[in-house]
């Protein structure tokens, strides 16, 4: 009852293992193939997960199975959204990577992080997630580091590097000592255990899921295990950037519901009040500290901080109202594809332009107007502005935090630190803006990388969209959402 | 032997690591550090796994210790390119990100 997960593993394996043999075998010239075996590979996944849900095939948010690998909604909906990231982040590197050394070896490294990605939101065991969690990771610190000539990547990838494998490090610390308590590695029989505790135990179960949270934490970007992002985000080459903002970050969400929203209830313990204080500082820490920043790639990492303190207030407000891990979920996904768009833009304009710093955007509206036109439209959907996607998203998370105000006196001002945060978003987000539309009135047209302007295109699409029209996605949603049920 | 031998072993080796990781500013120090936290994992989930009499904790060992191989890979390539651009391995003098 696992095909998904493993027909995506076959389909995208085989692709990533054949293109760096391909480029031994033929020194293709033509670069561009390798982008499209890539893409080829991510569509038919992508085509696949959806034909599972379309036909009805896949079972609503299970969360548990005695399996190691679950197929259910629940990992559908975060497969979706990271191999989507995958598309973006190949078809901006098709531009970003012409005149670069081993593109083979690149978009097979994409291929294979795609594949960790995936059986880390499947994955119901946790050694499967640990095996995949590391398959996402070391794939991630070669490619932010691949432009090895330049010294900037390579700190970005060193720093990334050592965050990254401290954090690993600490998850499966955790997951020694859960073993240690409970005898086995299945998640759902682990919560079962956890939930028939001796007292004198609860300690070092509470130390194992603070591990837990301090490991998913480092990938997430949560404060204050955020001090590697800003950096790393600057200094990747911006297609990566887009896949570790919006992809390799939603996979710790995916772990983190599994495994801590559920063992924490299974603990008995009042752990909602510490995820919102995490929750509010993220979201604070980021979205001010993205004002002072003089850098685009530097601002959009801050407001990645900033937007995994909003997806964080839906696992906070969980136990309390329903709607809470739903509109987490629905974020995961519009943030997948928001900031997926705006790094590309920014990828677009670093190809053609070769700048990333706000001073030297000016007139971007003139000179490049389809790649300024969809980094405009992905920053109001970032910022809340109704007609677009993000709105709803952000409406149902901070319904949630209102809603659960009934049984918890902190619910409204969760919301209320959000909504106060989403403002101040849109203030430096207003600022690029006017960089792009009112300033350098004199600015010539440039030609835009054709690449950057089919991603544009679709995330046009999605963005206006499904904003104006939201009733699918919702309930394609609602479907994934896991029933907050022990097993 | 009993287990919290083991185990004290365990977090003397965590403590070693952590203790390396926050104080320590050299990439291969730090990359240590990380190596003996996974160790002490390795170490717990082997006692344990003997301890409950079942193998999947020893598994979990081996899958580690091979994970662990393949990073440190990456990352001493890491190092090498980054030694070869600044002379130097301490990330204290990385500083050409901030902000």
């Amino acid at each position: 009852m696992n095909a998904t997960p493993l027909v995506i593993l076959g389909v995208l394996g085989v692709a990533g293992v054949i293109l760096p043999v391909l480029d031994v075998a033929r020194r293709e010239r033509f670069t561009q193939a390798y982008a499209a075996v890539a893409l080829g590979a991510l569509f038919i996944s992508i085509g696949y997960v959806g034909y599972q849900f379309v036909s009805g095939m896949v079972q609503p948010g299970a969360i548990f199975s005695t399996d190691v690998l679950a197929d259910d909604a629940f990992g559908g909906l975060f497969a979706i959204a990271m191999l989507i990231v995958a598309v973006f982040s190949v078809t901006g590197s098709i531009s970003y990577m012409r005149d670069q050394k081993y593109p083979a070896v690149y978009y097979s490294l994409i291929l294979l992080s795609a594949i960790g990605m995936v059986l880390v939101a499947y994955s119901t065991d946790l050694v499967m997630l640990f095996v995949a969690w590391e398959l996402m990771s070391i794939p991630t610190y070669v490619l932010a580091g691949f432009m090895k000539r330049n010294p900037i990547s390579n700190e970005a990838a060193l720093k990334y590097f050592l965050f990254g494998a401290m954090s690993s490090a600490i998850i499966v610390y955790g997951i020694s000592m859960v073993y240690g308590l409970t005898g086995t590695t299945n998640i759902s029989e682990v919560i079962v255990a956890l939930t028939t505790l001796d007292a004198s135990m609860m300690p070092l179960a509470i130390l194992a899921i603070g591990l837990f949270v301090a490991g998913f934490g480092f990938k997430m970007g949560l404060v204050p295990f955020h001090m590697w992002l800003p950096d790393t985000y600057e200094g990747a080459p911006q297609p990566i950037t887009a896949l570790l903002a919006a992809a390799t970050k939603k996979a710790g969400f995916a772990a983190t519901i599994r495994i801590v929203v559920m063992g924490m209830a299974a603990l008995h313990l009042d752990w909602t009040l510490a995820l919102g204080i995490i929750a509010v500082m993220t979201m604070t820490i980021g979205n001010v500290a993205a004002i002072m920043q003089k850098n685009l790639s530097r601002m959009l990492a801050y407001s990645s901080i900033g937007h995994a303190g909003y997806i964080l207030i839906g696992l906070a407000v969980a136990p309390h109202s329903a709607a809470g891990l739903q509109g987490s979920l629905y974020h995961v996904l519009n943030h997948a594809v928001m900031k997926g768009a705006a790094f590309i833009a920014i990828s677009g304009v670093v190809v053609a332009l070769a700048v990333t710093h706000l001073d030297k955007i000016r007139g971007l509206g003139r000179r490049m107007p389809i790649t300024a036109l969809g980094l405009t439209v992905s920053l109001l959907a970032l910022a809340g502005v109704p007609p677009l996607n993000g709105f709803w998203s952000k409406l149902m998370l901070f319904g949630a935090a209102l809603e659960s105000g009934s049984f918890v006196w902190w619910g409204p001002w969760l919301a209320i630190a959000a909504v106060l945060n989403s403002a101040l978003s849109l203030a430096y987000y207003g600022w690029i803006m006017r960089k792009m539309y009112f300033e350098g009135e004199d600015a010539k047209r440039v030609k835009e990388p054709k690449s950057v302007i089919a991603v544009m295109i679709f995330s046009l699409l999605f963005m206006v969209g499904l904003g104006v029209y939201p009733d699918p996605v919702i309930q394609f949603v609602e479907m994934a959402t896991p029933t907050f049920l022990l097993p | 032997m009993a287990l919290i031998e083991f185990v004290l072993v365990s977090v003397a080796l965590l403590g070693i690591g952590i203790y390396g990781l926050a104080v320590k500013r050299n990439a291969i120090r730090m990359l240590f550090a990380v190596e003996i936290i996974i160790n002490a994992a390795n170490l717990n989930l082997v006692a344990f796994s003997r301890y409950v009499d079942d193998s999947g904790g020893q598994t979990l060992a081996l899958f580690s210790i091979a994970i662990a191989a393949a990073e440190v890979a990456v990352g001493l390539a890491l190092v090498v390119v980054a030694y070869r651009m600044y002379k130097d391995v301490d990330i204290a003098n990385f500083r050409s990100l901030r902000g």
